[in-house]
């Protein structure tokens, strides 16, 4: 119905393109894609695209009808790694119900109603990832253990390094795709890189991490490696997390903001960080939604086991991170709980739902954490009411189910079928026997 | 002075001044000694006179010496200065009229006067311009004539004085309602001038180069439609082109400058004030789409994009101002596209969300003022003519006027409305926009609502021409119009329908069948043909029955569109109509008894039960005529007319079936009250209980009485019918079995074993006959819950149940019998039943560890194995996750553990036990509310399933349009279908905590642990 769809359909003609991918994304957060020719396109977008809902997973039918494929021309992309004209296109898609009602079981829609929700207070929310993964070799080692292609560490500038090439690559076909990023480097452990993206608005950037991650994956595969967004495929080295940093705008005004305030930091910033701390626990299991996930949580180091928050404190759930004075435009907070795996769209829901219920509710913020928190002994963390995030995917999902806040974002849809799903692969974790029993049982029992 | 004032202040009382002590003192002003210099005797009562006859005098009086004070400071111009107004004020005739006229309706115009009081001469020789005219005289007074004025003050003075004189003819106008037409296109034709002028400035702010582009400004809504109000948003379209040699992108940078300062040039408020906001928001994708664009682009968004409600605004578009040549162009371009869109996909569907919305947002407390908006304004006139325009305006060209009256009238013309029709609401019409227009031009503000204040209305009243009672007779003569327009879609969609089917003489002019077709359509059936035929039949000919049908027809099919199911409606309502019309009481009751037909038109399209129950026996259709006919009658006299009915048959097969039909007449009562909201799911629950005593205890009468006179002796002992499940528990629904237990008890001296044979055969001939297929709904009584269940004997002797209950019982059997209670046969041994099994139900030890685990175990057990196959736990109603079942067994294990030591649990109603629970502390209140919640939604959706398409729905229907119309039934608005799975995943999820909770989790508690 605009300009939007009108410079599509110009730039489909001009560029050549032979094929449109419409993506959309399932309740655990895969990447799904339809392919249609230029042709449908109109149509597309006019009446959407059909397609059977219930062969994709977390798309179980709530009505019989099948569902529609509505393409939002504003993610229009062409693939810089389909090559040359002819050329290929992706843009994302809203689900809808045959009468044109929003699919229950669409993330993006579960964003776009947490979005519409703040608006409603006055809020536009941004957030900017800072993503970690792990470069690969393809062939597996002994045991199946992944080898990490380089052998290096922090910021570490690997000379020839692959990850040094491959991130050039990466970031000119992720900036091919209008993705911008801020920053780049070797991470850590061996192997381990980060990209961040540029903060952007919470649907684009939710857009944008999905594009992301199948942009670095497509990269490595033409260098001979594979890329893993895995929370914690080494036991010895960090995990990869995603933290995030937040922000709140009303209007043209940092939210967050407050000159002269501790940390510059606003009573609506203070209300929303209590927000993420009180429904921290609750929220987990979508935050950190993999059985994987939770050996990264409690691998100590840099990963947040605890629902605190601090100035600068590495351990703290939430970072006031420190800036530079006078730009009160960029006060913002850092969630470092979020893995690279979760599902953006969902992630970013519950946490500005969480924040929000925060503002709304004026939760106190509790007082700030300075030590380390993995350094303090139990009975210290018990004395300073500091309470641990679930330990496993079994006890968030038991924290999640009880939560009205989540049902409440997610809607029941999605709330019901991400816990069945997830209890499901908790079921089967637990069957498994795993190497450490082997190793360790077996010599002596 | 004072001696040369005659009038005194009983005299301007009589001529109509309010506060005649203040008009004393104003006529003794200083200001009107020129007017006393012009008069031979200085004598002013004539004059006084004159004021008295505006509508405001009071206020006249004094702006008349604002306006003479003013004039007094300038030059004494021969042609307007202070002794020719004088002059002009002391002739009497239409002239002074005007000037008066315009003094004593609007202060906005005084104000105006007094600061360029030479602009009376405006008022008193105002005369009709051509809109050529007004336009040529307000560009050069924004560019050659203006001076050394600023153009934006230039434009707003002359644009003040051409509402000056379009105000002052008005208010003289001999017949304003007549001339309203005429009013609303000069204010129109001024507001495209201002434009014109507007361009203009911006044409000279822009300098040389604006030639480069060619913009046109196309006039939306009522000024496109050239009917428009004296304050209104002026809503625009701009279109431009590149002028020969010039490139398209440089053409659309001018001509979005030009387009911004014309905006600009009108709406900003300067010293002389501002004239109206300028609104391009119906512009291809409105706030956000580019304020120019060249026609092509217009084509390609409206070919592409559009919505349905756009085209609707086109309908409006007209060349206002600016380039002619490219406004024309636009047009021709864009206008076949309007009449194109009735054949766009989901046109239907949007018209519907239209009319839904134009009916809305009417703020509450304004709508018995409000003018314009909600259902019979004046909104709603001009929508549901621009809807017929769309509609059949497709085909007939005759129809495609901008102007709400016009169009009218072409639709009235060509018989897609009836002529008489089209009059009243015609004046309706004109009536209410002119009490609009007054109202707005007394301080030129924006409003849309009747004034309350009692000088407001008299003002009013005086203003349109009433002098007697001024505040009352504006009020009436409103609300007579509103009347007329409230039944407007009658008139204007359904009664030409009528028309169209039936046969009438070829000359008259009247609606094809094919526009009908499209009509009916467009208003939500979906089958046109059948519709047409429906209505055909049922007002054809010349009868007294056809002639009602022909008045009440249009009504009804609006009341039936309404609904979700408007065919099914018609339908069910032409079978009843079949069956009844020739009665001298059917179509009187549903002419003269208020809401019958209302009522019946409702129920009909939202129920197929309710119409297969009315297709049975049209003649129960009465008790909508009945003031207490939708209260369902008690246990009792049921009991008492189903016992006569059953006594007057021969046989039992009859008698029985007697007591069906009174039970069908009864079901519908309960049916209509429900679905007209009379009555709550409570109600429904105890209504539904009571039918079913009812007929059992009667047919129960009837086979006992059957047995004994074909056996030729008494039966030897007394029956007694036990209510188990929801029939016990006072909670039927449409779709419940009756659950029962038979006992008996020989009288002494009977054999046992002979009185339980005897007993067994009543009992098989009472289920066999109000479980055997007939036109009435069967009855089927299910004893699956007594004593050893199926393999058990049918009947047993209180006895043999004590022996039963004491010895071999399970405790799920217990737990049924929390829900028994006697519904039928001997009072007696229903009171020694009760007793034999209070002491059984509410357990004075209340249950052991091993009991609570039996019964927690069986739960689990049921939840695995009873969902039908296929069946998605997460929608079943009854047998899902936080469905009907688990509030039942939770409130029922609570009951077991704990009714003995707190009586007021010892109910059978799950929901009034279920608050029992809350108030003694044994559930929390937020679980009362999760539990109840669920228990009430899946209650009352089982429910509607049946009402909606006659038979239950188990699950949250997957189908939508069994959605819509089940949530319909349950209260939902429309559209919203989608939305019910939703709400029952979020209560069920809740009862299903409350259920982990309170059922499986809590610890066994004994009776005393509370």
């Amino acid at each position: 119905m605009n300009r939007q769809e009108e410079f599509v359909l110009r730039t489909i003609e001009e560029r050549d393109i032979r094929f449109v991918r419409l993506w959309f994304t399932d309740v655990l957060g895969t990447l799904k894609s339809v392919a249609v020719a230029p042709a449908e396109l109109e149509g597309a977008f006019a009446e959407g695209i059909g397609f059977d809902g219930s062969a994709i997973e977390g798309l179980t039918r709530v009505y019989e009808a099948d569902m529609l494929a509505k393409p939002d021309p504003s993610t229009f992309q062409i693939l810089p790694w389909r090559g040359d004209p002819p050329g290929t296109a992706r843009m994302f898609c809203d689900l809808q119900l045959p009468d044109g009602a929003p699919s229950f079981a669409d993330p993006r829609h579960v964003l776009q109603r947490a979005l519409t929700k703040a608006a409603d207070l006055g809020f536009t929310f941004y957030t900017h990832p800072e993503i970690e993964f792990f470069l690969l070799e393809q062939e597996r080692g002994p045991l199946g253990r992944p080898v990490p292609v380089d052998d290096a560490g922090y910021f570490d500038h690997v000379p020839h390094g692959t990850g040094h090439d491959f991130r050039r690559a990466a970031i000119t076909m992720l900036e091919n795709m209008g993705i911008s990023v801020e920053f780049s480097h070797h991470e850590g452990a061996p192997g381990q890189n980060e990209i961040d993206l540029r903060y952007a608005d919470a649907l684009s950037t939710a857009d944008n991490i999905m594009t992301f991650r199948t942009v670095v994956k497509e990269v490595a595969l033409t260098q001979g490696i594979y890329a893993t967004f895995m929370p914690k495929p080494f036991s010895e080295h960090p995990g990869s997390g995603m933290h995030t940093h937040l922000s709140l705008f009303e209007g043209d005004a940092n939210a967050f903001y407050e000159a002269g305030a501790p940390y510059q930091l606003s009573k609506v910033g203070r209300q929303f960080i209590a927000g993420l701390l009180r429904h921290g626990a609750e929220t987990t299991a979508i935050t950190n939604q993999w059985v994987n996930s939770y050996k990264r949580l409690w691998g100590g180091g840099e990963a947040p086991a605890h629902l605190t928050w601090g100035h600068n404190n590495r351990s703290a759930l939430v970072r006031v991170p420190m800036h530079k004075p006078n730009k009160g435009q960029s006060t913002r907070i850092e969630v470092r709980s979020l893995d690279a795996a979760c599902n953006p769209y969902l992630a970013f829901a519950v946490l500005l739902g969480a924040g929000l219920k925060g503002i709304e509710e004026g939760y106190e913020l509790p007082p700030e954490t300075e030590d380390d928190v993995w350094s303090l002994t139990d009975a210290e963390r018990r004395a300073m009411g500091i309470k641990p995030l679930p330990s496993s995917l079994g006890r968030a999902l038991e924290v999640m189910e009880e939560s009205e806040l989540v049902a409440d974002i997610l809607g029941e849809h999605v709330f019901d079928f991400f816990l069945r799903n997830k209890r499901q692969e908790w079921q089967d974790y637990r069957h498994e026997v795993s190497q450490f029993e082997l190793d360790r049982y077996l010599p002596r029992l | 002075m004072s001696s040369r004032t005659t009038t005194t202040t009983g005299a301007l009382a009589r001529l109509g001044f309010a506060d005649p002590e203040r008009a004393v003192g104003l006529l003794a002003d200083a200001a009107l000694l020129p007017l006393r210099s012009v008069i031979p005797d200085g004598q002013v009562d004539e004059v006084v006179g004159a004021i008295g006859d505006t509508a405001d005098p009071d206020e006249a009086l004094l702006a008349l010496v604002r306006v003479l004070e003013s004039l007094a400071r300038r030059d004494d111009d021969p042609e307007w200065g202070i002794t020719a107004l004088c002059t002009d004020l002391v002739t009497p005739g239409e002239s002074r009229n005007r000037v008066l006229a315009v003094l004593g309706g609007s202060t906005a115009l005084v104000d105006h006067l007094v600061r360029h009081p030479e602009h009376w001469l405006d008022a008193s020789r105002a005369t009709r311009h051509t809109g050529e005219r007004v336009r040529e005289e307000l560009v050069r007074a924004v560019t050659t004539e203006r001076g050394d004025v600023r153009p934006y003050d230039a434009l707003r003075v002359a644009y003040r004085r051409g509402l000056m004189r379009i105000a002052a003819l008005d208010l003289t106008a001999p017949d304003p309602i007549a001339s309203m037409p005429a009013v609303g296109e000069a204010l129109a034709e001024l507001a495209e001038a201002a434009l014109e002028a507007g361009l203009a400035i911006a044409r000279e702010e822009h300098g040389p180069g604006h030639e480069q582009c060619r913009l046109a400004i196309i006039g939306m809504g009522k000024t496109g439609g050239g009917e428009l109000n004296y304050v209104s948003d002026v809503d625009v379209i701009f279109v431009a082109e590149p002028a020969d040699g010039v490139d398209e992108d440089t053409a659309l940078r001018i001509g979005t400058t030009l387009a911004t300062a014309t905006m600009r040039a009108c709406s900003t408020p300067t010293s002389e004030g501002t004239l109206w906001p300028v609104d391009p928001a119906l512009r291809p994708e409105g706030k956000n789409g580019p304020l120019v664009r060249t026609i092509s682009s217009h084509k390609a968004y409206y070919e592409r994009w559009a919505k349905t409600w756009e085209f609707q605004a086109l309908l409006k578009a007209w060349v206002s101002a600016g380039d002619k040549e490219i406004g024309l162009r636009y047009k021709a371009e864009i206008s076949p596209m309007v009449w194109a869109a009735a054949g766009r996909d989901h046109f239907v569907e949007d018209v519907q969300a239209m009319r839904r919305r134009v009916e809305q947002h009417v703020p509450a407390g304004e709508a018995a003022r409000q003018l314009k908006l909600g259902p019979g304004g004046l909104r709603d006139v001009e929508f549901s003519v621009q809807l017929l325009q769309l509609v059949h305006g497709r085909s007939d060209e005759s129809l495609r006027s901008a102007t709400t009256l016009e169009a009218l009238s072409a639709l009235a013309r060509n018989g897609y409305v009836g002529r008489d029709d089209a009059a009243i609401l015609d004046h309706a019409y004109r009536h209410l926009r002119c009490l609009e227009h007054r109202i707005q031009l007394h301080r030129l503000r924006r409003t849309h609502l009747m004034p309350v204040a009692d000088p407001e209305l008299r003002r009013l009243g005086r203003a349109m021409g009433h002098r007697t009672k001024p505040q009352e007779a504006v009020v009436a003569d409103r609300q007579a119009s509103a009347r007329e327009v409230r039944r407007l879609h009658e008139r204007l969609f359904y009664r030409p329908l009528l028309a169209a089917a039936a046969k009438l003489s070829p000359s008259e002019v009247r609606l094809s069948p094919d526009a009908a077709r499209q009509r009916l359509l467009a208003l939500g059936f979906r089958d046109p043909a059948g519709a047409l035929r429906h209505i055909e039949a049922l007002t054809a000919g010349v009868s007294r029955r056809a002639a009602i049908q022909r008045t009440l027809l249009p009504v009804m099919l609006g009341w039936f569109a309404d609904e979700a199911d408007p065919d099914a409606g018609l339908l069910s309502f032409r079978r009843v109509s079949d069956e009844l019309g020739s009665t001298h009481w059917f179509l009187k009751m549903l002419r003269d008894e208020g809401r019958a037909a209302e009522r019946l038109a409702h129920a009909l399209a939202r129920s197929r039960y309710a119409a297969d129950l009315l297709a049975r026996s049209p003649e129960s259709v009465s008790m909508l005529g009945d003031p207490n006919g939708l209260t369902p009658r008690t246990r009792e006299a049921l009991v008492s007319t189903m016992r006569s009915a059953a006594g007057r048959r021969d046989t039992v097969a009859e008698a029985i079936a007697a007591v069906r039909t009174i039970r069908r007449h009864e079901l519908l009562r309960v049916t209509l009250a429900d679905l007209l909201g009379t009555i709550d799911l409570k109600g429904v629950g105890a209504a539904l209980t009571d039918l079913t005593a009812a007929t059992i205890e009667a047919s129960l009468g009837a086979a006992i009485a059957d047995l004994e006179r074909r056996e030729e002796r008494p039966l030897g002992g007394e029956v007694l019918v036990v209510g188990m499940g929801s029939l016990g528990g006072g909670e039927l629904g449409y779709a419940s079995d009756a659950d029962v237990l038979f006992v008996h008890r020989p009288h002494p001296g009977e054999s046992e074993a002979e009185v339980q044979a005897r007993v067994t055969t009543v009992v098989q001939e009472l289920t066999r006959q109000l479980s055997s297929t007939g036109p009435d709904p069967a009855v089927s009584l299910d004893a699956d819950l007594r004593p050893e269940g199926k393999n058990g004997p049918l009947v047993r002797s209180l006895d043999s149940y004590r022996t039963y209950y004491e010895r071999w019982a399970l405790t799920w059997e217990f737990q049924a019998l929390l829900r028994a209670a006697p519904v039928a046969g001997s009072e007696a041994l229903a009171r020694d039943f009760t007793a034999l099994i209070d002491p059984l139900r509410y357990r004075e030890e209340g249950l052991t560890p091993t009991q609570v685990r039996d019964i927690r175990t069986l739960k689990a057990r049921v939840e695995a194995e009873r969902l039908p196959r296929g069946a998605d736990p997460h929608t079943h109603l009854k047998l899902g996750r936080g469905g009907l079942t688990d509030v039942e067994w939770t409130v029922q294990l609570l009951q077991l553990q704990h009714a003995h030591a707190k009586p007021a649990l010892r109910v059978t109603g799950t929901m009034a036990a279920l608050e029992a629970l809350g108030s003694a502390g044994l559930l929390s209140a937020e679980d009362v509310r999760a539990l109840r919640e669920a228990w009430r939604f899946g209650s009352l959706m089982r429910n509607a399933g049946v009402l909606w398409r006659g038979r239950p729905v188990e699950s949250v229907p997957t189908d939508l349009r069994d959605a819509e119309g089940i949530g319909r039934i349950m209260g939902r608005p429309a559209g919203e279908a989608s939305a019910l799975g939703e709400m029952w995943r979020r209560v069920a999820r809740r009862a299903r905590q409350a259920t982990d909770f309170n059922f499986y989790d809590s610890p066994p508690r004994g009776s005393v642990n509370t």
